[in-house]
């Protein structure tokens, strides 16, 4: 029997239930299987509801975690197996090496001396980073990570000689007893490169909304100036594309709750960095839910971003890296050829376990949310649960906390 | 503001339901489906329009719609429709209502629509030609139901020309021929009623000129069907109709051709002997030659179009009675026709006539049926083309 809960992703859910479930008396690990915690929240560059940068609300939770003894964290980390059952389970934790020193050592000068480079993840394709990596300059842990497979054989040679770094360091694994799991495995956004009406990831300057947000990041690939990747020119007329293979039984079939607000959000980037800019917003209905209507008002109030009932069906490249979009404003019955410096695809929110496999004896429903498993104590938070901006994750990771609580509290 | 008031009539697009269209009320409305199609003109485009009338039953707006004429049924529109929606399967249920409706005896169009009129479609030219064959048999084959002429089959020995093809066809042919044109007028009027007067600024063609230039670009070229492979890029396989469709109006043509041949020779070679021309005809005879190879022409389209529609992939298109009345029937014409010919000329007597008596009820039913058949689409598709030319659309 044990009363510690194992929370699965060190996401902004997984981060809440860890810490109120913690804050609570109880003993907690957190296993994430990036090299830092935060999750897609550390990638925004700004979110709702009050528009803070991630490094303010992640920075937060990240004291709290720090400050409390009974949170253990785990990154590079990933559940390979699971025994037993409610209230008495012994999940096997495998650990990628890290192959840096366990203490913050700021390796930058070092790291930027290395040759060996690869695309980055974090930055969604728009960059390259060197073996020796931060995510971003708040990263949590601040240790760096050594990805072995992309030094060049230079690096290599100076890695050895330098003492905070190990490349000897192997896989690991241990068992932990826990009495209760929470679910935060989040999500992924939907692969651009299955829209082929859209451009198949195929067009410059055609972008996913998730990559804008690195765009306008101050720690992104611009340095947070919002220009085209293509020739470093900020754009004068930028379209949104609603409902990205969102809402359609081809692919996404449902509405990812945030893809219109994150996209109103996404104007104001443009017409707060680029007073001269102008935005298009292509939907099929907007999402505003509650008081976030105000949002929409003001953007509209602007008279910067017009907003065009009538989705966006095709996407071709033209002269100048410029953007070719159709479609049909339904409202007045006319369909439009209308060229952009710049496009984004709303694309929706996909759950990771629908592409990735867990040990985890997890009833999915048909799209890969999770759909039950409360019986056996195990609860799902965030966007592993259904689609949710920031607010609503947190608030759900609270619920699965007081739940797995509920759960090793009787013992 | 003007007010507007649509009164919902669910009766119709409860109809265009059972017609193909039973997907309709899927639609959300996003748009897709007009920038899908590439042959949706940017004013007004189709079918999103079309989608909202059929879900609201404004049966007024989609019986005058031209634009449901325009479309070429491509499919680009279903493969992109995020719902499922199968905005092509709508457009053609809703020209398989205007077909049923144009023109009387509604009692037709009724039976048309549906499997179970199939069985009454069958029976009335059934009956007609058995009536013929009896006659024929009783009266001049001295009771034989099966003759011979100089120990050949001769199916002119119980099917003569004179008094029974030929004016029996003429008529029925001639009648179909009167109703299309009527549906052609009625849709006419239906086009003018809901587009109301349109004010063409700029120089006009006259209607001939835009009539030639419609057939060359539909008929002759069949140069909508390229058009309708430009749009967006679906992801999905291109499964074109062009080939099995230019297939079938090459063979339909060769066999009008040499249907006019051969009636003309007869009725004129009573009058100048020396054109005549006789039945059976030789098989290496030019006209017998051009029959043959319509025939296997139109088999041939005959096989492209079943397979693609066989091909097809259900979650996008679904095929509906219509399709398959008119594949049906041109394949039992088909095959009707080149078995008579290979039975006559094996000289199974039995098979001969009794198959070639099939072949004469299907060819009725073609003709006769056609003002209520999707094949009608060769009269009432040009007439909406010509209107939309005329009006500089499309």
């Amino acid at each position: 029997m044990s009363s510690a809960i194992l929370v699965v992703g060190g996401g902004f859910a997984g981060l809440t239930a860890a810490i109120e479930a913690a804050e609570l008396g109880h003993d907690v690990y957190i296993v994430e299987k990036a090299p830092f915690l935060g999750g897609r929240v550390a990638q925004l560059n700004k979110y709702f509801p009050k528009l803070c940068p991630p490094s303010c609300g992640l920075e937060i939770q990240f004291q709290r975690i720090r400050n409390n003894p009974r949170i253990k964290f785990f990154t590079l980390a990933e559940v390979t197996g699971l025994k037993g059952g409610k209230g008495n389970y012994t999940a096997e934790i495998t650990l990628q090496p890290r192959h840096t020193a366990p203490h913050a050592v700021d390796l930058g000068f070092f790291a930027s001396g290395l040759t060996g480079e690869t695309t980055s993840d974090f930055e969604f394709g728009l960059a390259t980073r060197k073996a020796l990596y931060k995510s971003t300059p708040f990263a949590f842990p601040s240790r760096y990570v050594l990805d072995t497979k992309t030094l060049s054989p230079e690096d290599r040679a100076k890695v050895v000689t330098n003492k905070f770094l190990d490349l000897n360091e192997t896989e690991k694994k241990i068992e932990l007893q826990v009495g209760a799991i929470v679910v935060a495995t989040g999500w992924q956004p939907y692969d651009a490169e299955r829209l082929s009406n859209l451009g198949a990831g195929n067009v410059k300057n055609c972008i996913t909304n998730m990559q804008f947000e690195r765009i306008a990041s101050p720690y992104g690939p611009t340095k947070g100036r919002i220009t085209r990747l293509s020739d470093g020119v900020a754009p004068k007329r930028v379209a949104f594309v609603q409902c990205a293979g969102s809402r359609d039984q081809n692919h996404l079939n449902y509405c990812s709750y945030v893809c219109c607000m994150a996209s109103i959000k996404q104007c104001q980037y443009v017409i707060e960095a680029l007073p001269d800019a102008h935005c298009d917003v292509f939907y099929i209905d907007l999402r505003t839910p509650g008081r976030y209507v105000k949002v929409l008002d003001k953007a509209r109030a602007s008279g910067n971003v017009s907003f065009i009932k009538g989705k966006v069906a095709n996407v071709q490249q033209i002269e100048g890296d410029r953007v070719r979009i159709q479609a049909e404003d339904a409202v007045r019955g006319e369909k439009l050829t209308l060229d952009y410096d710049m496009v984004v695809l709303a694309t929706g929110m996909r759950p990771s376990l629908a592409t990735q496999a867990t040990p985890l004896p997890l009833p999915l429903d048909e799209e890969g949310f999770i759909a039950g498993g409360e019986e056996a104590g195990i609860f799902a938070a965030g966007c592993a649960l259904m689609p949710l901006d920031v607010t609503r994750t947190a608030q759900t990771g609270t619920a699965a906390a007081l739940k797995a609580v509920q759960v090793v509290e009787g013992r | 503001m003007a007010k507007v008031t649509l009164t919902p009539d669910s009766g119709f697009a409860r109809e265009l339901m059972d017609a193909g269209g039973d997907s309709l009320k899927k639609c959300y409305q996003c748009a897709t489906c007009a920038v899908a199609c590439p042959m949706a003109p940017d004013n007004s485009p189709y079918p999103r329009k079309e989608m909202v009338w059929a879900s609201w039953g404004q049966k007024d707006k989609l019986m005058g719609d031209p634009d449901i004429w325009l479309c070429h049924n491509c499919g680009n529109c279903a493969e992109l429709c995020p719902r499922g929606a199968k905005p092509a399967d709508v457009m053609s249920a809703a020209r398989n209502v205007v077909y049923k409706n144009l023109v009387g005896p509604a009692k037709v169009g009724e039976w048309m629509s549906s499997p179970k009129g199939l069985p009454m479609l069958f029976l009335i030219p059934a009956v007609l030609w058995l009536v013929v064959w009896a006659i024929m048999a009783n009266c001049f084959a001295g009771g034989e139901w099966f003759p011979r002429v100089d120990g050949r089959i001769v199916f002119g020995s119980i099917f003569y020309g004179d008094y029974t093809i030929d004016p029996l066809f003429m008529i029925t042919f001639f009648g179909a021929l009167f109703l299309i044109a009527k549906g052609c007028v009625k849709l006419w009027k239906q086009f003018r009623q809901t587009k109301g007067k349109t004010l063409v600024l700029g120089p006009t063609k006259p209607w001939y000129i835009h009539l030639v230039q419609m057939l060359w670009d539909e008929v002759v070229t069949h140069k909508k069907f390229d058009d309708c492979q430009t749009g967006p890029r679906t992801g999905q396989p291109e499964n074109s109709r062009k080939f099995g469709h230019i297939c079938m109006i090459i063979g339909f043509a060769s066999l009008a051709v040499v249907t006019a041949i051969v009636a003309g020779g007869h009725w004129i070679g009573k009058v100048i002997p020396f054109l005549s021309i006789h039945t059976p005809m030789p098989l290496y005879f030019p006209v017998k030659l051009l029959a043959n190879f319509g025939a296997i022409v139109l088999i041939v389209g005959l096989v492209s179009l079943t397979l693609r529609r066989k091909r097809q992939n259900p979650k996008f298109f679904s095929s509906n009675y219509h399709d398959w009345y008119l594949l049906g029937i041109i394949w039992a014409v088909a095959l009707t026709g080149l078995l008579s010919q290979l039975f006559r000329l094996a000289d199974a007597v039995h098979c001969a006539f009794l198959v070639y008596y099939l072949h004469l009820v299907f060819v009725w039913m073609l003709f006769a049926y056609l003002p209520w058949s999707k094949l009608g689409h060769l009269a009432y598709r040009a007439t909406a083309l010509l209107y939309v030319r005329m009006y500089g659309r499309g």
